[in-house]
């Protein structure tokens, strides 16, 4: 008699499949995911290094590279459609491809957010006559909302990986640590007068920490995504603080 | 504060441990096997064939007015399951089948109940299409003759139009009724046997992977057929074409060496089923 007392599955999400070679098209098309994930966070990381310590070389080279996380999102399209032409998924496998679809569409939006902070970091120059017009508290203020982001980040695409919804949660949970630090981030700006910044400097700066808060939010929506693949439940718009209970109860 | 186990369950909505017990032991479908406005109740269906249990403690509504489809592996009993929908498997010497079917609260193993008109009340379609070896009006009209449904000629005649008719094949045929039903293609003799099935006023209507022999034309002419012959029938369907199965029901039952593992909504079972056998076999990770 069949023990039909069996839990959902475990291990990884994406594999098992009698057809070997569909196991290797959804790991194909994650893997493209996890690569522009991987430069989303360096082209971060050189962007803001650009905009507080001043590295124009650094901004250039964000600028060279954007296009290839478009091309990336571009091939990951392609392998969406592929798979689903060549294996009508189902199930986990369904969940799979459409949430890796939305997740690239994420990560190409915050490769997006890191050419802003890049242009911005080179706007800011042109309007600024002396190079060290950040002050210690603003730099530090960046850097740490930086840090938060990318974080943020550097985890969903960890999260989808291995489709863990124990990243997931982590990430919903630093959630309150970016707004703070986006928080204080712009009310440095607010005293413009105190930073000594111009309107237009405080306007390319609340710029690039808005674009670093909404690089968290990507991170946050990719989050969203992993749960829904892993657990099969749709959680976006859904009160945070409640979900994060309910889950890490139930041992994830 | 401490939490116990069976609480944490509890208020996770997850299975407790106790229950997953009684569920192997009473060996209880994932999901609910009932339906809103029951046409057929099967309740604990046992069937054997000799020594060999091949449907184990099987329970299924068919409601009025919808389609259910059956999917698993070969050899899981979705088929012999089927048969005992219409007392087909009485046939079968050896065949032993238990627990309760009700066609409309009607048991149908009553022994006095005749076998003959519940085949009419609960028509069946078979894998390979079947016509008699005679002519394309004499295929539809001998069911309504055999149970005596008419009382004239013209009668019969409008009968067997409208059956064609709504099996989507008048048109295609209505020049030519006194030639054979074997002369058809496929899927026009498929239809010609759904006509037949219809000709005799079913309630439920039991096909056994209808399309496995068609081309994907005649496929979809017989799926679009279903959608409308819901109308006014309940039917049941094996496939083990999971899209068809997607395509055409709205509720799903999937079995596994002679259990029904798991039934519940198409859109569900197909996007997020709750038994990992289930999962394994609509994903392709089966074996």
């Amino acid at each position: 008699m069949t023990d039909i007392s069996s839990a959902k599955p475990t291990g990884d999400l994406a594999s098992g499949h009698t057809v070997r070679r569909y196991d290797q098209e959804l790991a194909k098309l994650r893997g493209i995911i996890l690569e522009m994930g991987e430069r989303v966070v360096e082209q971060t990381q050189a962007a803001v290094f650009a905009l507080v310590d001043r590295e124009d070389s650094h901004a250039f080279r964000v600028l060279d590279r954007e296009p290839q996380i478009d091309f990336l999102s571009l091939d990951a399209d392609e392998e969406v459609f592929r798979v689903i032409v060549r294996r009508q998924p189902t199930a986990v496998d369904l969940r799979i491809v459409l949430a890796l679809s939305k997740i690239a569409d994420d990560v190409e939006r915050a490769g997006d957010k890191a050419v802003r902070i890049a242009r911005q970091a080179l706007e800011l120059k042109e309007f600024s006559t002396d190079s060290g017009c950040l002050s210690d508290s603003l730099k530090e203020a960046l850097r740490q909302l930086d840090e938060k982001a990318c974080c943020m980040f550097e985890r969903s695409i960890q999260a989808v990986a291995g489709f863990d919804v124990a990243f997931a949660l982590g990430i919903f949970e630093d959630e309150p640590d970016l707004y703070q630090a986006s928080n204080k981030a712009r009310k440095l700006l607010g005293e413009q007068d105190r930073e000594g910044l111009t309107p237009r400097q405080t306007v390319c700066l609340l710029t690039c920490a808005h674009a670093l808060e909404r690089i968290g939010n990507h991170a946050a929506n990719i989050a969203e995504q992993v749960i829904y693949v892993a657990l099969g439940q749709d959680v976006r718009y859904r009160n945070r603080e409640i979900l994060i209970e309910t889950l890490r109860h139930r041992g994830y | 504060m401490n939490i116990t186990v069976d609480e944490m369950e509890k208020m996770t909505g997850a299975m407790s441990s106790a229950e997953l017990a009684s569920e192997r032991h009473s060996r209880t479908t994932v999901g609910d096997f009932t339906a809103a406005d029951p046409r057929m109740t099967c309740r604990n269906v046992d069937v054997w064939y000799g020594s060999k249990q091949a449907i184990n403690g099987v329970s299924l509504d068919i409601g009025k007015n919808e389609v259910v489809s059956m999917i698993g592996p070969s050899g899981c009993g979705k088929s012999t399951f089927l048969r005992c929908l219409n007392r087909m498997n009485d046939t079968i010497d050896g065949c032993r089948v238990t627990g309760s079917i009700q066609l409309d609260g009607q048991e149908i193993y009553d022994k006095s109940l005749d076998p003959v008109p519940l085949r009419a009340q609960v028509g069946m379609v078979f894998q390979k299409p079947n016509p008699f070896p005679k002519s394309i009006y004499e295929n539809v009209a001998y069911g309504p003759r055999i149970h005596g449904l008419t009382n004239s000629k013209a009668e019969l005649d409008e009968l067997v139009e409208s059956s064609l008719e709504k099996a989507g094949l008048w048109k295609e045929v209505k020049d030519r009724l006194d030639q054979p039903g074997t002369g058809l293609s496929g899927g026009q003799q498929q239809r010609l046997c759904i006509a037949r099935t219809i000709a005799v006023s079913p309630e439920v209507i039991l096909m056994d992977e209808p399309c496995s022999a068609l081309d994907p034309i005649a496929t979809a002419i017989i799926e679009e057929l279903i959608d409308e012959l819901r109308a006014n029938y309940s039917i049941a369907i094996v496939t083990h074409s999971m899209q068809q199965a997607a395509r055409v029901s709205q509720r799903t039952a999937y079995f596994h060496l002679g259990d029904l593992i798991e039934v519940g909504e198409t859109n569900q079972i197909f996007t997020n089923p709750q038994h990992r056998l289930t999962e394994d076999y609509i994903t392709g990770r089966f074996g």
